[in-house]
């Protein structure tokens, strides 16, 4: 299979910057991101999107922002999904031989956006929003059920130490963002910042300094009483299959910047992926060393934008450009996007240092 | 291309109005499990499923693609391009398999307009909010001012377009599938109300809700079966302004240059090198009759200032392709599938089991797919032939 390589990445977390329009929020992202790549628009081939026209407030948000987005007469395409998938899709556009460099864009403007609205209508109009589903809640649910059967002493050393870890990242949101009400069980420091985010990663076939080593993806089903929602196997499953893919197991990997909406999630995600025991993954994300350094949902969220601000993160820390959040050492990493509804598919990335 | 792929199975639902009896996840596992049943596959047997919808507004559900995953495992991708989102589907699907790592892939779309309120206000929020909100600009007065174009440019009459969509009528009718099944004559078609001028309504396509699938699989799968090769697929992307393309050098507004650069990459792999002679089927993403004229230079079928006299010789030249044996997006639009449609319909015919559509002796066949403000555009070449 064709090797693949991360060429140049660019990230941005905002809030309301009312100088610069959606599509200038994109062009500067994939500016700076072909330029981090040292290349020119000349030698891109193609542009795969993340986007939802719901976020970005359009009945086909890609007429405006593919073309900021460098598809000027280019082969491109829109994943209406986590970023990370559209990641892992343009992968399989390179291995093909369809193209040789490509960009991956996603973004989402938050503080344009209703993510109540948004979230509350991804539920099933006759069982699902009459008793108030949200994807919130729905972590709510979650966080109830590890409840029920596991002590959380640990809980308020992870939510601290998820709010030490954004403060330091200087890719975070620094002013303003928004805050859910919280569901019961689900504490105020748990939540999702919600931001303005646009990111981008130029890939390529060419080699460079970190290598693209495997990818796995996975779905749920719809119906969340279908679902295991502590067992998470399509979480798991799509981690599997990335670790599989690149011929390694989760004891090896250094760092993980994993994609959840809340800190419950980071922690109970990271026991269903096996980074923990069972009960424990509050004490875990509490102190692990290799976990989400850049402070997850907490520095700034709003999807489909998030899988890949992860796999930036992973990309800057196996470059050792990450800055003050910095890990020593770093040289393999997994990555997880989730899209809708309430993390029903996923995606997961092993980055290596080449 | 650089891996053998090919279309060895397909699933439709009927196209109509609205499906008022059944939900979303129904209209997509109908649409499923007949092109699973036709490639002789489980929905085990595939490795990855894209799935294709375009504006969720028109729905009133958010992500209603979601709605129809039932297992733990198979990993599911949707895809949003407007207009060319069910080819652009189709494309990630065969990207998926090329790259050997899917044997089989699912690729399904489906659309829900029918439960919109009006689709016209849902469709008209593509437009700039602060530069367009004030200038009647609709997805058919944004095809009007194509179509006047043409008439100016090239020679174009009422009649041309008239034409064009009578001969659209009158191939649905051997298309069960199809929404609408009434023929017209030519001068009911340009009596019918007019739309914006010039477009009459009997030139323009109805709103419709369907499903479409096909299954996607590599040589090793498809050699067993009745397949359609993928000789070649294009996609390409142009400026969203459609300002700047009033005046653009080779490229105006009705020059449909991503079709014509889609069109080329694909007849490069597909080795065409004289599509009028070497295509017997086209399958035309285009929702307005004048939007079909515009496609004929796109494709290298015709000069543009021929245009004219390319469709005064449709019916009486048998060295031409055959336009739309299924009525064309003008008998059926359902839009988030309707791209999906063409290459579907394209593959029944280059595996010789269209039914009463069926066109004799179909060794090639094209599909177009439009999008956005003829911003996307894709072309997808299938063959009896292995590439």
């Amino acid at each position: 299979m064709t090797d693949i390589y991360i060429e140049g990445v660019s990230l941005s977390i905002t809030w309301a910057d009312a100088r610069r329009n959606l599509t200038d929020l994109i062009f500067d992202t994939v500016r700076d991101a072909v330029d981090d790549a040292g290349q020119d628009m000349a030698a891109i081939d193609s542009v795969v999107l993340a986007a939802h026209d719901l976020v970005d407030g359009r009945s086909l948000s890609s007429m405006v922002t593919a073309p900021a987005a460098g598809a000027y007469l280019k082969d491109e395409t829109r994943y209406a999904d986590d970023s990370a998938g559209a990641f892992a899709a343009a992968m399989t556009r390179l291995e093909a031989g369809h193209n040789r460099r490509t960009i991956v864009a996603g973004w989402g403007r938050a503080s344009e956006h209703d993510p109540d609205g948004f979230s509350h209508a991804l539920f099933d109009p006759f069982f699902g929003r009459p008793v108030g589903l949200d994807e919130l809640a729905v972590s709510g649910l979650r966080a109830q059920r590890w409840l029920q059967q596991y002590d959380d002493a640990d809980r308020t050393q992870a939510i601290e130490r998820r709010a030490r870890q954004a403060a330091a990242n200087p890719r975070a949101l620094r002013d303003g963002g928004m805050l859910q009400s919280a569901p019961y069980p689900i504490q105020h420091g748990e939540l999702p910042r919600w931001a303005d985010i646009a990111v981008a990663v130029v890939m390529s076939c060419e080699p460079t300094s970190v290598k693209v080593a495997g990818m796995g993806q996975s779905s749920d089903p719809y119906q969340i009483g279908d679902r295991d929602l502590l067992a998470m196997p399509a979480l798991r499953n799509a981690v599997e299959r990335a670790l599989a893919d690149a011929g390694t197991s989760v004891a090896d990997v250094g760092l993980v910047e994993l994609d959840a909406l809340t800190g419950v999630d980071d922690a109970l995600s990271a026991e269903a992926i096996g980074l923990a025991p069972h009960g424990e993954g509050l004490g875990y994300v509490a102190r692990a060393g290799g976990f989400n350094p850049s402070g997850g949902s907490a520095a700034g969220y709003c999807p489909p934008a998030m899988g890949l601000t992860r796999l930036v993160e992973a990309t800057l820390q196996l470059r050792g450009t990450a800055g003050a959040i910095q890990l020593p050492e770093v040289r393999r990493a997994l990555v997880t996007g989730s899209s809708v509804v309430a993390a029903q598919t996923h995606t997961a990335i092993v980055l290596e240092a080449a | 291309m650089s891996a053998r792929l090919a279309i060895i199975g397909v699933g439709q639902t009927p196209y109509k109005r609205a499906h008022r009896d059944k939900s979303s996840s129904d209209l997509l596992w109908e649409a499923a499990r007949e092109a699973l049943d036709d490639a002789g596959l489980d929905i085990t047997d595939v490795d990855v499923v894209i799935q294709g919808v375009a504006p969720d507004a028109l729905s009133g559900e958010n992500a209603v693609e979601k709605s129809a995953i039932t297992g733990v495992g198979i990993p599911h991708m949707r895809v949003n391009t407007g207009g060319v989102t069910g080819s652009s589907a189709a494309f990630a699907g065969a990207s998926y398999v090329a790259s050997g790592r899917a044997r089989a892939a699912l690729v399904v779309a489906v659309e829900r307009m029918g439960q919109s309120v009006t689709s016209q206000a849902a469709f008209n929020t593509i437009f700039d909010p602060i530069l367009e909100k004030d200038f009647p600009l609709t997805t058919i007065t944004m095809a009007a001012l194509r179509a006047s174009m043409s008439m100016r440019l090239y020679g174009y009459t009422p009649y041309h377009w008239a034409k064009i969509a009578q001969r659209n009528y009158r191939n649905a009718l051997k298309n069960p599938l199809a929404h609408l099944h009434k023929e017209y004559t030519i001068e009911e078609i340009m009596n019918s109300p007019l739309l914006a001028w010039p477009i009459h309504k009997f030139e323009a396509c109805p709103m419709s809700e369907g499903a479409c699938a096909v299954v996607i699989a590599n040589e090793d799968l498809a050699a067993a079966r009745n397949p359609a090769w993928i000789q070649g697929i294009a996609s390409t992307t142009d400026s969203y302004a459609m300002g700047d393309r009033f005046r653009r050098e080779g490229a105006t507004l009705v020059d449909l240059v991503t079709l014509r650069m889609s069109a080329e990459r694909a007849y490069l792999d597909a080795g065409v090198t004289d599509p009028l002679h070497e295509i017997d089927v086209i399958e035309l993403y285009s929702p307005f009759s004048s939007a079909e004229a515009m496609t004929y230079p796109a494709l290298g079928l015709c000069e543009a200032s021929e245009g004219p006299a390319f469709v005064d010789r449709q019916g009486e030249d048998p060295e031409m392709p055959f336009f739309n044996p299924s009525g064309g997006p003008q008998a059926g639009n359902p839009v988030s599938a309707t791209a999906l449609v063409r290459i579907a319909e394209t593959a029944l015919q280059v595996r010789g089991v269209a039914g009463e559509r069926q066109r004799p002796d179909v060794r090639r066949a094209l599909a177009t797919g439009q999008g956005g403000a003829t911003q996307f555009s894709t072309v997808c070449v299938l063959g009896t032939q292995r590439p």
